[in-house]
């Protein structure tokens, strides 16, 4: 027994180092002169520069109204992130339950209808997606940037994947105590589903919280900046004519990454073993 | 609630003695992030204050792919700002669409505000013009490909930096023996196919390089020369002479800044950057020719991108956005985003101003460009005005490497370019009927 | 197919409306516009050009270097698919075993879902510098010569290894769900019936985690077929050249950069419809024999 957790361990810690070092790296990097990172690369000590960058990031007022600060940004994203997690676990549940527990002529043809949205990047259809966001009214406001996104199919999929896998014999009990589909929805079907509520608010909050190009193309007003948004622009810099603040970007990406780590660390708590048993 | 009841009852008191003073309002969506992009900001404070009867608006948009299909979006549902910033490769696209800009000549002529064409310098002002000359954008941020040179390195091998690729031919063994790569470059295209083409005063596409239509232009009717040339920097490749790292802008450029590489084929804007990322001295100088293929070199042509004022806008607004132009081409703003961005001038008074000054003494490098740009012209060193030019770009960038590595011949990979190049402006010319 | 389900005329219909409004509008309406677009040459601005029937198609098809660019797509997307999702359960197996410090290796392996993609790609790109990336120093040390942007295969590597990273924690949240949701009376009745551990994890973990892998298989390889062009397109600094692209690179670099709408909308119809059947196929061969519950 012992022998396997070391191995486990061990597992678990070349993983964390696959994954995390590259980002402490990042981080590291991000604490030294942006003409020291574009000579020489990425840094792997501490550098001199973290009180300065990182106050620099949080404090500057960007933009042309001086509106685009740190928290500003901050609150978009978050905005951004919740909404579109929120909105997804809502509709793709309730799509997904319709197709897994009722029997009805188009339920298969909905489910490829829906799996399709994975198929064509939001790219391709930009232009028409532009032109019905501007007729509804939705240019410059959250219910624009949020809406059109929440279309995608990952929601469904693994809600409906995971009904399926929910035995037949708890509905057949629920029916006897005399639950109706309502009442099974709410009191059996949501919370069983803990772990893959869970497990999708992490991937969409993210996902909402990442959103660049939407953003970009509906509005207009710097209002609605966003953090990934900011590292973008910070991180641009045409040929020629100067060096990219490169540590102020990483600097950025790194305090961006605070708030998903405080979702994370959230939800994991709905990860908990046995839960299921509790349930039943 | 009650602070909007307040502002409405101000406003309206406002707008009620004093209704000709509101300022008419006008938006510019550009592509500059960073440093450049609170530069831009600048600018349009400075127009704002320096008049009461327009306000101008900059929003960043992203890149300028970002920004291009952001505009596109936008004309096509009625939301199209004022002022757009498109770049170079896309400027057929926004040009050939009829009727989607307003040409900045008129536009500025129909507002009555003075204008003289020949006021900007000539490299300059052909590039986003129609093939009258009558310029349709306003250049905004444009730079030339020339010529960096280590200082020490051609010191320590005893050479001067060459004028002729003949030269270099001579002096390269001796840089390679100081311990050098002696050249790379960072846009194979851009220097050494679109400016090699205006540099020799070589046809780079029919109808006078595309300016004169889209239907039936073909590209490279005459390849002699550059096939040439790519042969030869396949040679140089193999024998250590060239050094080839991509693609890509930066991954050329490094070497040259960690002292890796003599000379450096890169952007006049650029000497900024490199003042702040090399520790030893540099200079530059002219984009070397062939000798054998002329004796009397023309200027190149700017790459960069351009101010352009959208249809569908009212004639106040169209007013507002001529004076901002108006603004921009001052001497004045011209020589601050000069010295802050290391872009060309794009006037000549403006350019004078900055020798007024003595800003070249300080930083002879920031004048090689726009001494190189007012060389004399010819007939083929305006620029050139073909569609879907990103994909014919991505071809020659595909092809080109080829060739360098050794895998086909410069004349094969000609060949390719010309097929694919002439079927995508065939498409592209389908797209404007 | 469940055998317990409930009858309503009305209902599913009800439960699915918000959804399919929201696809309706946003995403069933562009996308037939895409469609049609794929069969015109039009100037972006105007919407106005020439209908051209199949020529987009006819075009795309016999490109050589269309189908370069597919000959890579597949190997990268079974690579990607494979590497990520192999990672990802491994991770999840050893951190659903282990006591102590469970929740600290989850936490720090969940994290790094949250980078910013453009970051991830700095990341990247920083690490496989030609010049002076640390990754490019450790591979000369073992004698490979690592040349992004040069090197057709290196830059593939590079390209590869970037997007399979940023997938892994994907799959180990789901994985961890799936494995955390499966009762511990199941668990504990496999210690009971078999000692040894890895043939314990055949036979009972795995296949109450085939369900879950069937879709992450799914998932995956759309991700690596329509979610990495963003990852290319940073690894190749934007200049494509003569490196490896996967074709919804080249979707978006034809269409979002190039404008050229019909071609690359033609190219995105032939990738969906590939894909939609290929996917089709795969549920009717497959998810017939993966196991619910």
């Amino acid at each position: 027994m012992t022998r396997v957790r070391l191995t486990d361990h061990l597992v678990l810690i070349l993983g964390v180092l696959l994954m995390m070092g590259p980002l402490v790296v990042a981080f590291l990097t991000s604490t030294h002169d942006h003409v020291e990172i574009h000579r020489e690369g990425m840094q792997f000590t501490l550098g001199a520069e973290f009180a300065e960058t990182y106050a620099t990031v949080l404090t500057r007022e960007g933009g042309f109204t001086g509106e685009i600060t740190g928290l500003l940004m901050t609150q978009n994203s978050l905005i951004l992130g919740i909404g579109f997690a929120v909105g997804k676990i809502v509709i793709s549940m309730l799509a997904a339950y319709a197709i897994v527990y009722y029997r009805f002529p188009l339920g298969t043809f909905f489910f490829w209808v829906i799996f399709s949205t994975l198929l064509l990047p939001l790219e391709v259809r930009i232009l028409p997606s532009y032109e019905v966001a501007q007729q509804l009214g939705l240019l410059n406001s959250y219910t624009g940037l949020i809406v059109p996104l929440i279309a995608s199919a990952t929601g469904t999929f693994f809600f409906r994947q995971f009904f399926k896998s929910v035995p037949d014999e708890l509905l057949e009990a629920a029916r006897i105590d005399g639950a109706g589909p309502v009442r099974f929805f709410f009191e059996i079907l949501v919370p069983l589903s803990r772990t893959m509520i869970a497990a999708i608010f992490i991937i969409m909050f993210v996902v909402g919280w990442n959103q660049y190009l939407w953003p970009t193309i509906m509005t207009t007003e710097e209002q609605y900046f966003t953090l990934v948004r900011g590292i973008k622009n910070v991180m641009q810099q045409m040929i020629g004519a100067d060096i990219p603040f490169y540590n102020e970007a990483l600097a950025m990406a790194v305090l961006a990454m605070l708030p998903p780590a405080v979702v994370i660390l959230v939800f994991q708590r709905m990860f908990i073993k046995g839960l299921v048993e509790q349930e039943k | 609630m009650l602070r909007n009841t307040i502002l409405a009852a101000t406003g309206a008191a406002m707008t009620a003695f004093a209704a000709h003073a509101e300022p008419v309002e006008i938006t510019w969506w550009h592509a500059m992030g960073g440093q450049l992009g609170e530069t831009v900001n600048e600018i349009a404070k400075g127009f704002n204050e320096s008049q009461d009867a327009y306000q101008i608006t900059p929003v960043y948009k992203g890149g300028y792919e970002d920004t291009l299909t952001a505009t596109i979006a936008a004309f096509r549902a009625g939301e199209q700002p004022n002022v757009v910033q498109v770049f170079d490769a896309g400027a057929a696209t926004i040009i050939g669409a009829k009727g989607a800009v307003v040409p900045a000549e008129d536009l500025i002529q129909e507002a009555g505000v003075a204008f003289d064409a020949n006021d900007y310098i000539d490299g300059v002002r052909y590039f986003y013009a129609d093939s009258d000359g009558k310029m349709i954008g306003m250049p905004f941020n444009s730079s030339t490909p020339i010529l960096y040179y280590n200082v020490e390195a051609l010191e320590a091998a005893g050479v001067e930096p060459p004028k002729t690729w003949e030269e270099f031919e001579a002096i390269a063994p001796q840089i390679k023996e100081a311990g050098y790569t002696p050249l790379a470059q960072s846009h194979l295209p851009w220097i050494f196919t679109e400016n090699f083409m205006s540099r020799h005063n070589i046809p780079f596409a029919t109808n006078a390089n595309g300016f004169e239509g889209v239907a039936g232009t073909e590209i490279l009717p005459e390849t002699a020369a550059i096939e040439a040339h790519f042969d030869k920097l396949a040679a140089w490749n193999e024998a250590g002479l060239f050094g080839f790292y991509g693609a890509a802008w930066g991954a050329n450029q490094t070497p040259f800044e960690n002292g890796e590489v003599a000379m450096w084929l890169g952007s006049s804007g650029s000497f900024g950057g490199l003042r702040n990322a090399v520790d030893f001295p540099f200079s530059a100088t002219y984009l070397p020719y062939w000798e054998g293929v002329t004796e009397s070199p023309t200027n190149t042509f700017i790459g960069g991108a351009a101010l352009f004022a959208m249809a569908g806008h009212p004639e106040e607004e169209n007013t507002a956005t001529a004076e901002f132009f108006k603004y921009l081409s001052s001497p004045d703003v011209q020589l601050m985003w000069h010295q802050q961005t290391g872009y060309v001038p794009i006037t000549k008074a403006a350019y004078e101003k900055a020798q007024e000054i003595g800003y070249y003494d300080e930083v002879p490098q920031a004048e090689v460009g726009i001494q190189q740009l007012s060389l004399p012209g010819g007939a083929w060193s305006k620029g050139y005005r073909m569609g879907f030019y990103v994909q014919i770009r991505d071809v020659m960038n595909r092809e080109y490497a080829q060739v360098i590595n050794g895998e086909k011949s410069a004349a094969e990979a000609f060949e390719v370019i010309k097929a694919e190049g002439n079927k995508l402006l065939d498409r592209f010319a389908k797209t404007m009927n | 197919m469940k055998k317990a389900q409930f009858n309503s005329r009305w209902m599913p219909y009800a439960l699915l409306m918000p959804q399919m409004a929201i696809i309706g509008i946003f995403f069933l309406w562009p996308a037939a516009e895409a469609i049609r677009s794929s069969f015109y040459l039009e100037d972006p601005f105007f919407g106005t050009g020439t209908f051209v029937g199949f020529e987009n198609y006819s075009n795309v098809l016999t490109d050589p270097n269309y189908r370069r660019s597919a000959v890579f797509t597949a190997a990268f997307t079974l690579t990607v698919v494979f590497v990520s999702l192999g990672l990802g359960l491994l991770f999840a197996v050893s951190a659903d075993r282990v006591l102590r410090g469970q929740q600290t290796y989850k936490t720090l392996l969940m994290w790094v879902y949250a980078i910013a993609p453009p970051v991830a790609g700095l990341i990247g790109v920083m690490l496989f510098d030609q010049h002076i990336g640390p990754l490019t120093d450790a591979a000369a040390a073992i004698g490979w010569n690592l040349q992004i942007g040069v090197d057709y295969w290196d830059t593939a590597v590079a390209i590869t290894v970037v997007s399979a990273w940023k997938q892994i924690p994907y799959n180990f949240i789901f994985f961890l769900s799936a494995l955390q949701s499966i009762p511990s009376s199941v668990k504990e009745a496999a210690a009971i019936d078999c000692r040894s551990e890895t043939r314990r994890f055949w036979t009972v973990t795995f296949p109450l985690l085939a369900p879950m892998t069937f879709f992450l298989m799914i998932l995956n390889t759309t991700y690596a077929l329509f979610e990495t062009f963003g990852t290319v397109d940073l690894m190749v600094q934007d200049q494509p050249g003569n490196s490896p692209v996967t074709l919804v690179y080249k979707v978006y670099r034809d269409g979002f950069r190039g404008n050229d709408l019909g071609g690359s909308a033609a190219q995105s119809v032939i990738l969906m419809v590939l894909v939609l059947v290929l996917t089709i196929a795969q549920f009717r061969l497959i998810e017939r024999r993966v196991h619910y519950s």
